[in-house]
C-alpha cells in the first residue's frame, strides 16, 4: 500500500513545548488608531465590519466577535460639570485565560492549548455546538452564521510559528499592544504600574497579570485606569466549572433518591 | 478558509438606545461604571431544539430507570408497565440525536463530539451517554417487539442478554437524567451559574415528565393494573416534592439573576406553564381526585403535566439569551466579593 495513505492514520508527534507567549496590552498608551483591528482583519483575512455608526462614540466596532478579533474601546468621561475629562482607550482581545472556561467546556478537543500556551480552536474539529461562546466570561467567542464555527484570536499562531510578533503588536505604533513571553511581560508590566504610581498615576493597575479568586491569571493581560466595568470587562469573573461538581452531587442525589423512592413503591406494590 | 467567512451584521440587540452617551456624561453625575450600556457577554446560540432534546432525553432516560427498577424490584407483576415503558423510553429517545445534530453549526461534523472522552465537559459526557443510552433502550425496546426486525436478526434479539443491557443502560441514563441542568450551569451566563440546584431541577423534572408520560399511556392503553397505578402515582408525587424543592432552591440561590424567567421575556412559560400547568394544577386535580381517579381526570393531569415540564426547561433554555444580553445582571453576577476578589484598582 501507498505509505502516503498509512500515514494518514499516523499521529503526528505533538510539537515541541515553547515558552508561553502572550499580550500585555498597555492601555495608558493607546491612542485609539485602530491600527490593530485593521492589521488583524488584513492577516487573518477576516471581513470588515461595515460602514455603520453606533452614534454613541467613535467605537463603531461595539464589540468582538466571529470576525473581530481586536476591538478598540473608546471611553470618553466628564467631570462633574459636563466638561470632558478624559479620554480612555483599550484594545481588547481575546484573554488567553491560563485556565480557559471555553476549553474546559469544548466537547470536541476542538479548542487547544498549542505549544506557545495560548488558546487555539482548530478549524478542522470544531463543530459549532456554541458552548464555548456560552462558556467564555469576557463574551470573547462567537459563532459565524455563514460558516457555523467557533472563531477567535488565534494569536497569530501562523506567524508565531515562523518567529514573527503578531499583526495587532507589529502594527501598534505606540507599543500599547506588547507581545512577548508571558513571564517578561508580566515583570515589565509590574515595572510599568510602579513607574506609574511613582508619577502621581495611582488609578493605574493590572488586569489578569495573576490568578485571582477562582479565576485564573490571563495571558493577554492589560492595564488599566478604570474600574473593569468602564472597559466593558467583568470585575471578578467566575471560573464557569467552579460549581460543576456540586452541581453534579446535587444533581445525581437526587435521580438516585428518586429511582430509590421508585424501587421501594414498586416493591410495596406487588400484588 | 477564512475567506469563506461573511460579515456579521451588529445585531440590534447590541446596539444600545440613542443618546446613551448623554447618560454617560450627565453633568453632575459621576460616571456610570458601564461600557454605554451594552452587554458583556454573547447571546448563547441554544433555541428550541435543545429545549425539545432536555424535553425527549428526560423522559426518555426516567422512564428507563423506572423501568428498571420496576424490573428489579417489582418483578413479574410489572411484565406490561416494563414493556411499555421501555417502548416509551425508545420512542422519546429517536428524536434526541436530530435534535441535537440540527443545533450544531456544522451538523455534518456531530462525530467530532465523540473523537476525545472528555467528562470535564458536560456536553461531551451527555454525547457518550446519549451513545451508550441509546444502543441498549432500542434493542431493549425492540426485543419487546420482535415482529418490527427483520427475519435473520430475531433469533439474535431473542438471545440479547436483557438483564446486562439494562445494566448497561442504567449508569448512562442516570447521567441523561442528571446532566442537562449541569451543562447550562457550566457557563457563564448569569441565570444558569449562579446556582447549585439547576442539575437538581432538570433531573427531578424529567422523572416527573416520564411518571406523567407513563399515566397518559395507561389512561390511553390500559396496561396498569390497580398496584402499579398506585405506585406511580406515589412516585409522581415524590418527584413533584423533589422538583418543586429544586425549583425553590434554584429562585433562592439564583436571587435577581432569575429575572428573565420571574418578571422577564420568560414570565409567562415560566409562571403559566412551569409552575401553574406543571406544579399547582395537577396538584390540584390530584387532590380532587380522591380514591378512585378518573381516567379524563388522569389524561387532563397528565398533559398538563407534560406541558409544564416542556414550559420549564424551554423558558430556562431561552430565558439564557435574555439574561447573556443583561449587562446589569452580568454586572452584578462578576462583582468582587472576598473569595473571588478580581481585579480591580487598587486604593492604596
Amino acid at each position: 500500500m501507498n505509505p502516503e495513505i498509512i500515514d494518514v492514520w499516523k499521529r503526528p508527534p505533538a510539537p515541541e513545548p515553547r515558552e508561553e507567549m502572550g499580550f500585555f496590552t498597555d492601555t495608558t498608551l493607546c491612542i485609539g488608531c485602530k491600527a490593530c483591528e485593521v492589521a488583524c482583519k488584513q492577516w487573518n483575512q477576516l471581513p470588515a465590519d461595515g460602514f455603520r455608526w453606533t452614534g454613541m462614540s467613535y467605537d463603531n466596532t461595539v464589540a468582538l466577535n466571529s470576525v473581530t478579533w481586536r476591538h478598540v474601546a473608546f471611553v470618553e468621561q466628564f467631570d462633574r460639570d459636563g466638561q470632558p475629562s478624559r479620554w480612555l482607550m483599550m484594545s481588547d482581545v481575546c484573554k488567553h485565560c491560563v485556565e480557559a472556561p471555553c476549553l474546559e467546556a469544548c466537547p470536541t478537543g476542538s479548542l487547544i492549548y498549542n505549544e506557545f500556551g495560548s488558546v487555539y480552536v482548530q478549524q478542522d474539529v470544531c463543530n459549532g455546538c456554541a458552548y464555548c461562546v456560552a462558556a467564555c466570561p469576557f463574551g470573547v467567542l462567537d459563532r459565524n452564521s455563514e460558516d457555523g464555527r467557533a472563531h477567535k484570536c488565534t494569536l497569530c499562531y501562523d506567524r508565531q510559528k515562523d518567529g514573527m510578533t503578531p499583526a495587532c503588536a507589529k502594527s501598534c505604533p505606540t507599543e500599547s499592544i506588547q507581545f512577548g513571553p508571558v513571564r517578561e511581560l508580566r515583570e515589565r508590566a509590574r515595572e510599568r504600574v510602579r513607574e506609574l504610581h511613582a508619577r502621581g498615576e495611582t488609578d493605574a493597575y493590572l488586569y489578569g497579570d495573576e490568578a485571582s479568586g477562582e479565576y485564573s491569571a490571563l495571558n493577554a493581560f492589560f492595564l488599566l485606569k478604570d474600574h473593569p466595568n468602564v472597559y466593558n470587562l467583568p470585575e471578578a469573573p467566575h471560573r464557569p466549572a467552579a460549581q460543576m461538581k456540586k452541581n453534579y452531587l446535587a444533581s445525581f442525589a437526587v435521580s438516585i433518591a428518586m429511582a430509590a423512592v421508585s424501587a421501594l413503591c414498586f416493591a410495596r406494590g406487588k400484588a | 478558509m477564512s475567506s469563506q467567512l461573511a460579515l456579521e451584521p451588529i445585531p440590534a440587540s447590541l446596539l444600545p438606545p440613542a443618546g446613551n452617551m448623554l447618560r454617560i456624561g450627565a453633568p453632575g453625575r459621576a460616571p456610570e461604571p458601564t461600557y454605554y450600556g451594552l452587554p458583556m457577554l454573547k447571546k448563547p446560540l441554544w433555541s428550541w431544539e435543545i429545549a425539545l432534546y432536555f424535553f425527549g432525553e428526560g423522559i426518555s432516560s426516567g422512564c428507563f430507570v423506572l423501568a428498571t427498577a420496576a424490573e428489579f424490584f417489582g418483578g413479574k407483576d410489572y411484565a406490561r408497565f416494563i414493556r411499555v415503558a421501555r417502548f416509551v423510553s425508545f420512542a422519546t429517545m429517536i428524536p434526541c440525536p436530530p435534535l441535537l445534530i440540527a443545533d450544531l453549526g456544522r451538523p455534518e461534523r456531530f462525530l467530532h463530539m465523540l473523537r476525545v472522552f472528555k467528562p470535564s465537559s458536560p456536553m461531551n459526557l451527555g454525547a457518550w451517554a446519549l451513545t451508550g443510552f441509546g444502543v441498549p433502550v432500542t434493542i431493549l425496546a425492540l426485543a419487546h417487539a420482535p415482529g418490527l426486525v427483520p427475519r435473520p436478526f430475531r433469533l439474535l434479539l431473542r438471545r440479547a442478554p436483557a438483564k446486562w443491557l439494562v445494566l448497561l443502560g442504567l449508569g448512562p441514563a442516570f447521567i441523561m437524567m442528571s446532566y442537562p441542568g449541569v451543562l447550562l450551569a457550566t457557563t457563564s451566563t448569569p441565570i444558569w451559574t449562579r446556582t447549585r440546584a439547576l442539575g437538581a431541577l432538570l433531573a427531578s423534572s424529567s422523572m416527573v415528565t416520564s411518571a406523567a408520560a407513563l399515566a397518559l399511556a395507561s389512561a390511553i392503553h390500559p396496561f396498569m393494573d390497580d398496584f402499579a397505578r398506585e405506585a406511580m402515582r406515589k412516585i409522581e408525587t415524590a418527584a413533584h416534592i423533589c422538583e418543586t424543592g429544586a425549583l425553590a432552591a434554584y429562585l433562592l440561590e439564583t436571587g435577581r439573576a432569575a429575572d428573565p424567567i420571574v418578571r422577564g421575556s420568560q414570565a409567562r412559560n415560566f409562571w403559566y406553564g412551569a409552575v401553574g400547568c406543571g406544579l399547582v394544577l395537577p396538584w390540584l386535580i390530584h387532590r380532587a381526585k380522591g380514591k378512585k381517579p378518573r381516567r379524563a381526570a388522569t389524561i387532563v393531569s397528565a398533559l398538563l403535566t407534560l406541558a409544564g415540564g416542556l414550559a420549564l426547561k424551554w423558558s430556562i433554555v431561552h430565558a439564557g439569551h435574555e439574561s447573556a444580553l443583561d449587562g446589569d445582571a452580568n454586572r452584578r453576577a462578576t462583582a468582587a466579593s472576598p473569595r473571588n476578589p478580581g481585579w480591580r484598582p487598587s486604593l492604596s
